[in-house]
């Protein structure tokens, strides 16, 4: 503790722009970790706390998936001895005609028999509502909002609130204001309460419930009930506690917390090497104090604990500071994932509060400290072996050893090796894993080795170009591999993860838009909402009929999608028209054969599933699927297996008639409509929205707008993570920074001579311009070779754990090329700074600097 | 050639230390003048100012009749690369450089055809006898090879003065004086001005003039 205050204080106190940039690198690292974490888990907690304040005291729930099950099933699980209360429920987002207020989720409840189960603490109502339910029956119009949404909107008891249906824009009355407590807190308050028969026609639902909640009967345990009422229903219903949708939930959300854990990763470990970059150069500065500290008895690993300490109080200062600044940067992403919770659940989840887990924080400290002390470890060893003779004369610089080197270049092609092995058995996880994990360490061994022989390639061009502070530039790179390298790495590592993002992006994006091509080629889609992916709100299927009579029209497809739960996790299931699909999409399958897939599944005796589902679920073409229905499970074996991305979980492409046979339902939520050739598309759009006019609030979107609004979707999807990417660029930029400030430092008497020979100022920049632009070159190739190690194995990733999705390897070349610039500029930025003070200061100071 | 006109250099630092005590000094072209003086004597700031490496704190330097005061950074860059060759006492040669590419620096600075510049450093290299070692890098020479090769470099653009801080203080005394020669002899061929901050008495009298410095005043001024 001494020897911190006593040398590592003053040395601190003489470079604070290096700390802080090291420090930085911490910071950055551990506020992305806790951004995401603290983001996921508020979504999550956010989430959990609206379905357990929604559910009451309901204890277990009855559902069949998004589809919902007819009203029949009610009465059978009520008539199961061991349930005491059961319960119909509806829950639906539904668009409000407030300006301001967007969506709302609403909650359709049977007024009879649904207090048993929850407490609507009225603090405000028509004192009949509370006496006698039926008053709320009697009048279908009726709304129960929470106080908050009341005073948020400026709204009294017997306000009138518009509301979207699938009957277009119908005027609600707001017949009870909840108090803030209890169910009126979830989902933020932005919650309203229905009559399930209003909200059935509300949504166009027909007469099905979304999920029966149960309440077992005193005395009877919750297995028993739960056994006895999925005797009752058959195994078609998924009977669990409410709090099994956080699970789903998750499920939903394991792809994206995924990514964004693996980037955030890449973010610390891109941290971890500023690090270690800055205490190598420590030592190397300060070769003179530890070689005195040595002369003077100070043991090795008194010397080694002395850095390892400075490095837990750089880690330390940095996690807490980390911490504070994930927690502002999970306010920021916490909305944006709770926008996403709505292409992924229907639902907006809105967080009025952060939930930060305390243990979190302690593991975001600990990761920090861990991360810089290991970071530390070498350069901390590094100094402990410093020779206290050769430390103490002048100009002997410390370099990367040449045995140093070899060892390195011997381990990296170790681990190549082994990788290799490992890719002879990746479709065993953790083989495949290791082999990752292996060959971007062996990118990270022999970095080194390769960053001087690409400097060694730079320095006749550098010198061709600028003799003196080309020369001069090159060698500076050459000479101090330790100085470099670490900052070259973290380059290199930042930019592997931009090619494998990119590569990613770009392959889906390619795929995406081939798959539009095919299967989104209708000329206009009907549906209730521009929000495609909000099913709650279905339509019957006559409006296929009435736009199929429209003239210029030349075919329309019914379609009807939605969730339901396979093998513990949701699913999509697309039931399609598939003789008509296949008159209008030619699609080749990845396998089976085209005709007989398509002949099997229009006659109700198999399914199409896509690649992802297959991939997810090990589920190949011949293999049986058991698919949960209100009617029981549905038997059909995989006719064949198709690149699709209707869904990131997978989806089943089901014939309509099997659909209609199995669910009962005849509803539909979106409508493909194709034009004949000769049709005027705005003509028919018109004759199509004045068809509907009137009966139903539907809109008809062309296909352009469609596929506008999936690669929406998508970049929403992946906005975040181009921050991340950002993020670990930055940390990376600030390596770049953190490296030429020191070799500035460390050529403080070589640009002195420079300047002393007649070197003019605008030279000594150009010298440190240049050096920058060659740790710029030599990361970019450097990563983009990394990169493409990186892509492939994140393509396997993809395929293996998120999504399953099976897409092409396509080197993001124009993504890559935006790349250069970019790196060059940011490199040419962070030598500003640095080239500006080493044209400062004092001359004679500098020349006689050691 | 160079005039002193009552130069003062004061070191403002916790406590404040005057270097150089209204210093007049006049040395004509051509002339070799040894500089000496105990340590801390003004020995190195008064070269480091005639250098135009430093500014003074008061007073007036002029070479060849230019005022440095008046000179911004770059010009008095220019006043050192085109008039001043250094040659200092840990010699300052770039590690990463060889021999030639030393030499060359200056040379490069100012922009000079490759040709001539390759021509010129190969040229100053067989003055200093170290023609056969021109792919060496500096840590591959002994301490008298360096300051040649330092040497060369300082006169590679043939500067009108020449100014040598300690050269030979790192130097054992056989090699010294081998030194000191080369730098006579390259006097006698070129006709610099050649300015010696040295400690030792007999470098010093081998100097046909010598300044002796106390306490950052000029204490005795002897021609020989």
């Amino acid at each position: 503790m001494m020897l911190l205050r006593l040398l590592s204080w003053p040395y601190l106190k003489k470079h604070v722009l290096r700390w802080a940039l090291t420090i930085a690198g911490i910071v950055l690292g551990v506020a992305v970790f806790v951004a995401m974490h603290v983001a996921n888990r508020s979504v999550h907690a956010a989430f959990e706390k609206t379905v357990q304040k929604i559910a009451g005291s309901a204890q277990l729930q009855v559902s069949a998936g998004e589809f919902g099950f007819p009203e029949e099933v009610l009465e059978q699980v009520q008539n199961v001895p061991e349930v005491g209360v059961a319960v119909p429920v509806i829950e639906s987002t539904v668009e409000t005609g407030i300006r301001t207020q967007g969506s709302i989720l609403i909650l359709g409840i049977d007024m009879t028999g649904d207090r048993s189960l929850r407490d609507y603490e009225l603090d405000s109502a028509d004192e009949s509502i509370i006496d006698d339910p039926l008053v709320f029956l009697a009048q279908p119009d009726s709304l129960l909002i929470t106080r908050e949404f009341a005073e948020r909107n400026g709204l009294a008891l017997n306000a009138k609130i518009p509301l979207f249906t699938v009957q277009g824009e119908k005027q609600f009355t707001v017949r009870g204001i909840m108090s803030s407590t209890g169910m009126a807190q979830a989902f933020g308050g932005n919650l309203a309460i229905m009559d399930i028969y209003a909200l059935q026609l509300v949504l166009g639902r027909g007469r099905r419930f979304d999920r029966i909640e149960i309440k077992a009967k005193d005395g009877v345990r919750l297995d028993e009930c739960k056994a006895a009422v999925q005797r009752a229903v058959g195994p078609g219903f998924e009977i669990d506690p409410p709090s099994s949708r956080g699970q789903h939930f998750d499920a939903l959300m394991q792809s994206y917390t995924t990514a964004t854990g693996v980037s955030s990763l890449f973010a610390m470990v891109v941290g971890m090497f500023i690090i270690y970059n800055s205490f190598s150069i420590a030592v190397t500065q300060r070769r003179s104090e530890i070689g005195i500290l040595r002369a003077l008895g100070a043991t090795r690993s008194q010397v080694q604990r002395l850095f390892l300490l400075e490095s837990v109080v750089a880690g330390f200062l940095g996690s807490m500071l980390g911490v504070l600044a994930g927690m502002g940067m999970a306010v920021g992403v916490s909305s944006y994932m709770g926008d996403l919770t709505e292409q992924v659940v229907g639902v907006a989840q809105r967080l009025d509060e952060l939930a930060v887990d305390p243990w979190l924080i302690v593991g975001a400290l600990a990761i920090g400290i861990g991360t810089s002390v290991v970071a530390a470890w070498i350069p901390a060893r590094s100094a402990a072996r410093v020779d206290p003779i050769q430390a103490l004369q002048k100009g002997k610089y410390q370099v990367l050893s040449a045995g140093e080197n070899r060892r390195r270049r011997a381990g990296a092609a170790v681990l190549v090796v082994i990788s290799g092995v490992c890719l002879f058995f990746n479709n065993w996880k953790p083989a495949f894993y290791t082999g990752y994990i292996l060959m971007i360490l062996a990118g990270l061994l022999i970095a080194p080795a390769v960053s001087l022989l690409l400097a060694k390639a730079l320095r006749p061009a550098l010198k061709k170009f600028l003799p003196a502070e080309g020369t001069l530039a090159a060698d500076s790179l050459i000479q101090s591999p330790r100085r470099t390298s670490a900052t070259v790495s973290a380059l290199m590592l930042s930019l592997a993860m931009v090619v494998g993002f990119g590569g990613f992006t770009n392959s889906i994006y390619v795929s995406m838009d081939e798959w539009m091509s095919t299967a989104l080629n209708p000329d206009f889609f009907v549906a209730h909402s521009a929000n495609l992916t909000n099913r709650s709100i279905t339509f019957p299927a006559e409006v296929g009929q009435t736009i199929e009579s429209v003239e210029g029209v030349d075919q329309v497809q019914l379609v009807r999608d939605a969730r339901v739960i396979y093998g513990g996790t949701p699913i999509m299931v697309v039931s399609v028209e598939t003789e008509k699909l296949l008159s209008k999409v030619k699609r080749v399958p990845l396998a089976g054969n085209s005709k007989e897939m398509h002949a099997l599944t229009a006659a109700g005796k198999g399914a199409i599933i896509s690649d992802g589902f297959s991939s997810m679920r090990h589920v190949t073409l011949g293999d049986m699927l058991d698919i949960p229905t209100p009617s029981g499970l549905l038997k059909l074996p995989v006719a064949g297996v198709i690149r699709d991305y209707s869904d990131l979980q997978g989806a089943v492409f089901i014939d309509r008639s099997v659909y209609l046979k199995y669910w009962n339902d005849t509803t539909v939520n979106v409508v493909r409509v194709y034009l004949r050739k000769d049709a005027d598309a705005a003509e028919v759009k018109r004759r199509i929205t004045d068809s509907l006019s009137g009966k139903y609030r539907l809109l008809v979107m062309t296909n352009s707008e469609v596929r506008a609004y999936v690669l929406k979707l998508m970049d929403q999807w992946f906005s975040m993570t181009y921050n991340q990417i950002a993020v670990a660029i930055l940390v990376a930029v600030l390596g770049i920074v953190n490296t030429l400030t020191v070799s500035i430092t460390d050529r403080r008497r070589e640009l002195g001579v420079m300047q002393a020979v007649g070197g003019l100022r605008n030279q000594i920049r150009r010298t440190v311009w240049l050096e920058a632009i060659g740790i710029g070159i030599i990361g970019l190739v450097l990563g983009m070779g990394l990169g493409a190690v990186n892509l492939y194995y994140s393509l396997g990733m993809i395929q293996r754990d998120l999504g399953g999705l099976d897409l092409d390897y396509i080197y993001p070349v124009g993504f890559m090329s935006l790349m250069i610039p970019t790196i060059l500029s940011a490199a040419f930025i962070a030598a500003v700074g640095p080239a500006e003070s080493a044209v400062r200061g004092s001359l004679v100071e500098a020349l006689e600097y050691e | 050639m160079i005039d002193l006109n009552r130069v003062s250099k004061v070191f403002d630092g916790k406590r404040r230390a005057t270097a150089l005590e209204n210093v007049e000094l006049h040395i004509p072209r051509g002339e070799v003048v040894s500089i000496v003086g105990p340590s801390g004597s003004g020995k190195s700031t008064l070269l480091n100012l005639i250098g135009g490496l430093d500014r003074p704190s008061s007073g007036e330097i002029r070479i060849e009749g230019e005022n440095l005061a008046q000179l911004s950074d770059d010009g008095l860059t220019r006043v050192r690369r085109d008039k001043i060759g250094f040659i200092f006492q840990f010699f300052n040669l770039l590690p990463t450089l060889n021999c030639l590419e030393n030499v060359a620096l200056p040379l490069h600075l100012r922009n000079w055809p490759r040709k001539k510049i390759e021509d010129r450093a190969n040229e100053l290299l067989d003055l200093v006898q170290l023609g056969h070692r021109v792919e060496h890098l500096p840590e591959e020479l002994s301490g008298g090879e360096r300051q040649r090769v330092a040497i060369a470099r300082a006169l590679s653009v043939y500067p009108p003065i020449l100014l040598a801080d300690e050269p030979t203080g790192n130097l054992d005394s056989r090699t010294g004086e081998e030194i000191l020669r080369l730098i006579q002899d390259l006097h006698a061929r070129l006709g610099s001005t050649v300015l010696i901050v040295t400690h030792d008495m007999g470098v010093a009298a081998q100097c046909a003039r010598t300044i002796r410095l106390r306490d950052g005043r000029i204490e005795g001024d002897n021609r020989r």
